[in-house]
């Protein structure tokens, strides 16, 4: 049976890993063949733990993500409570302007809003930075949890798909020692 | 009315509510508390996947009680990555009116709703604190990214028991 084969017969029975609006399925689906290329030969099962293991890897690459903007939500809010407006504080405005200032995409107006909303706040970028981390410790802490949890049952997946592994070696081998004892049997026979 | 304006004064008349009263709004709020659906207990043996997940697992040469266990932990396993994924993607909303509301600022405007009804200069500044505490409550929940990893801590001991499951069934066989 070819690895298509295996995919298509337990899989569907599943349901499979849903991805957001704007990620690529061509990449989702390119580290499951390669995860599926290091073995020769997976059972249907292994496979579809193997597409466990790809979703695993997919949700630490989105937590990594969520890192930093947790990092990038905390800057936001400092600077929108260091403005002065009249009646509301205007997170949003602020996030997106912060956004286009730090990956260099802010036009003027922009620009000179954040700096002075920076010199408002008596504050250096880096400054920033160092206190928006201290703000969102605890949540980025809850991020790292969620990655660890990630790495544990991939650890688990992979002793399951190794056990799998070594389940039908055991019985090739198996199979082997019976057949040369058959053949050793007729030989005495005749 | 200015749109802040028109908001507080819809908070206010909120406050005075006293939650729903009729059949379907009790039994819809009856509900309300409800988040992923994983402490329920599922019932996998008598869906059709069970059945023909365990005819393919029992092609590999597991016991027919192996592939059971195998069987449920597959389903059990991604029903919960399922409810992770709903949980991730659908937070609680962040309540902007709430958090980006300058209460100080707010306050000649909470004068001007409670003047009709004869209030004491005391009623404007409890109400100021009112609001006051709701939007400290709105920024220790942070924003949505914050929120949604919140959400999805909850469901780790879930993913625990998930994986340790599948996995016991996989190796016993």
């Amino acid at each position: 049976m070819s690895v298509d084969n295996k995919v298509s017969s337990l899989l569907p029975l599943l349901s499979s890993p849903r991805l957001l609006p704007d990620e690529s399925e061509a990449e989702f689906e390119s580290g499951l063949q390669s995860l599926l290329s290091e073995l020769d030969n997976p059972s249907p099962l292994a496979v579809v733990l193997i597409s466990q293991l790809n979703e695993c890897l997919w949700w630490i690459k989105r937590h990594a993500a969520d890192k930093e903007l947790l990092l990038h939500e905390a800057m936001a809010r400092l600077l929108s409570k260091a403005g002065s407006y009249s009646e509301t504080y205007d997170n949003r405005k602020v996030s997106e302007a912060l956004e286009h200032y730090l990956d260099g995409s802010a036009d003027k107006d922009e620009s000179a809003w954040i700096d002075e909303i920076l010199v408002e706040s008596k504050l250096a970028l880096p400054d920033l930075r160092i206190r928006a981390f201290k703000d969102a410790a605890k949540h980025i802490k809850m991020v790292d949890d969620l990655i660890h949890r990630q790495h544990q049952t991939m650890r688990h997946l992979q002793r399951s798909i190794d056990s799998i592994d070594y389940k039908s070696r055991l019985i090739k081998r198996m199979d082997l020692e019976l057949a040369a004892l058959e053949s050793k049997q007729s030989v005495k026979g005749a | 009315m200015p749109n802040h304006r028109r908001n507080l004064a819809n908070r206010c008349n909120a406050l005075k509510s006293t939650g729903p009263r009729s059949v379907a709004g009790k039994r819809a709020s009856s509900q309300n508390s409800r988040k992923h659906g994983l402490n329920s207990a599922p019932d996998f043996e008598s869906s059709l996947e069970y059945q023909a997940l365990i005819d393919l697992i029992a092609e590999e040469g597991f016991s027919a009680f192996v592939c059971a266990d195998i069987a449920a932990g597959l389903l059990n396993y991604r029903r919960v990555m399922d409810a992770y994924y709903d949980t991730y993607t659908s937070p609680e909303p962040v309540n902007e009116f709430m958090r980006d509301m300058n209460v100080n600022g707010s306050i000649p405007i909470f004068r001007e709703l409670l003047s009709p009804s004869g209030s004491e200069p005391g009623d404007v500044r409890d109400m100021a604190a009112f609001f006051a505490s709701m939007q400290r409550q709105e920024w220790r929940k942070g924003g949505p990214v914050s929120r949604r990893s919140a959400d999805s801590h909850k469901l780790i001991r879930y993913q625990r028991n998930g994986i340790a499951r599948l996995s016991r069934a996989v190796r016993q066989g």
